[in-house]
């Protein structure tokens, strides 16, 4: 009975069809429960933020601007370098995909690397998450899990990296490396928004 | 020259890399269909928006410290 289950190949590339809108369909989804989650949390920092003294409260100074620009620079760099490792692995170029993926994992983690830098140097001010008021509470908690997010896209895209050199994707079945654009993308964007709202405003 | 000016240069560099890179993609994809193509076809686009901040950031015309 079991063994009558297994669908042979071609019946996996039709049940692989079939399932493909619904499975974008519910990754759509989750990215959507991920940015009310993170609305939320900027609409709380904005309320917060315009409700009272002036911004940054007294005593406390902005993160540094030019490493803020560099690290979002970096970020969007890395969702650039994951378009086209897609689009490199739908049109066969598999060297180059695996180039483009590695690259963006590095620029992800360079990313995480100037947020260490970044908090180490806050840190030395003494703002931190607790104790710094409004502040720090929302910088600390938007930018923390934006970095968390980070975090798991890059082990995300070492997964999928690895399921790629093992073969478990070709060029008609795909769907994991285009969840894995999503998600990166979604990342960035996210970014586009707390770097405006903590650097430029 | 000190760290931070280089770090506004790597951010001008490579916002205008980012920007370029996503308006060519997002050109390249503008008539392909589906849905992910389509939420793909935002993305791009603010992510040329996030080229263009984290240019106009290491230009020092917008951002304050």
């Amino acid at each position: 009975m079991a063994v009558a289950s297994v669908p042979h190949e071609g019946q996996a590339d039709q049940l692989y069809v079939e399932t493909r809108a619904l499975r974008l369909q519910g990754f759509l989804l989750f990215l959507v429960s991920d940015l009310v989650l993170f609305s939320s949390f900027i609409f709380a920092y904005m309320y917060l933020r315009n409700s009272g003294q002036g911004w940054p409260p007294p005593g406390i100074t902005r993160p540094a601007i030019a490493l803020g620009g560099l690290n979002a620079a970096i970020l969007f760099g890395s969702g650039a370098t994951m378009h086209y490792a897609l689009e490199n692995f739908k049109r066969g170029n598999f060297i180059r995909y695996a180039w483009l993926l590695i690259f963006t994992i590095i620029l992800g983690a360079l990313f995480l690397g100037g947020q260490a830098i970044e908090y180490t140097t806050l840190f030395r001010e003494h703002i931190t998450w607790a104790g710094s008021g409004i502040f720090g509470a929302s910088f600390f908690t938007l930018t923390g899990m934006h970095g968390f997010h980070v975090l798991c896209g890059i082990i995300y895209l070492t997964i999928l990296l690895l399921q790629s050199v093992h073969g478990v994707y070709d060029k008609q079945r795909y769907f994991g490396l285009t969840a894995g654009t999503l998600y990166w993308h979604f990342v960035d964007v996210i970014w586009v928004v707390l770097f405006s709202i903590f650097y430029l405003v | 020259m000190n760290v931070v000016a280089w770090e506004h240069i790597l951010a001008v560099a490579g916002g205008i890399v980012v920007f370029l890179v996503a308006s060519f993609a997002l050109r390249a994809d503008w008539k392909t269909p589906g849905l992910d193509n389509q939420v793909f076809k935002l993305m791009l686009g603010l992510l040329a928006l996030g080229g263009i901040l984290a240019t106009l950031t290491g230009l020092q015309i917008i951002g304050k410290s």
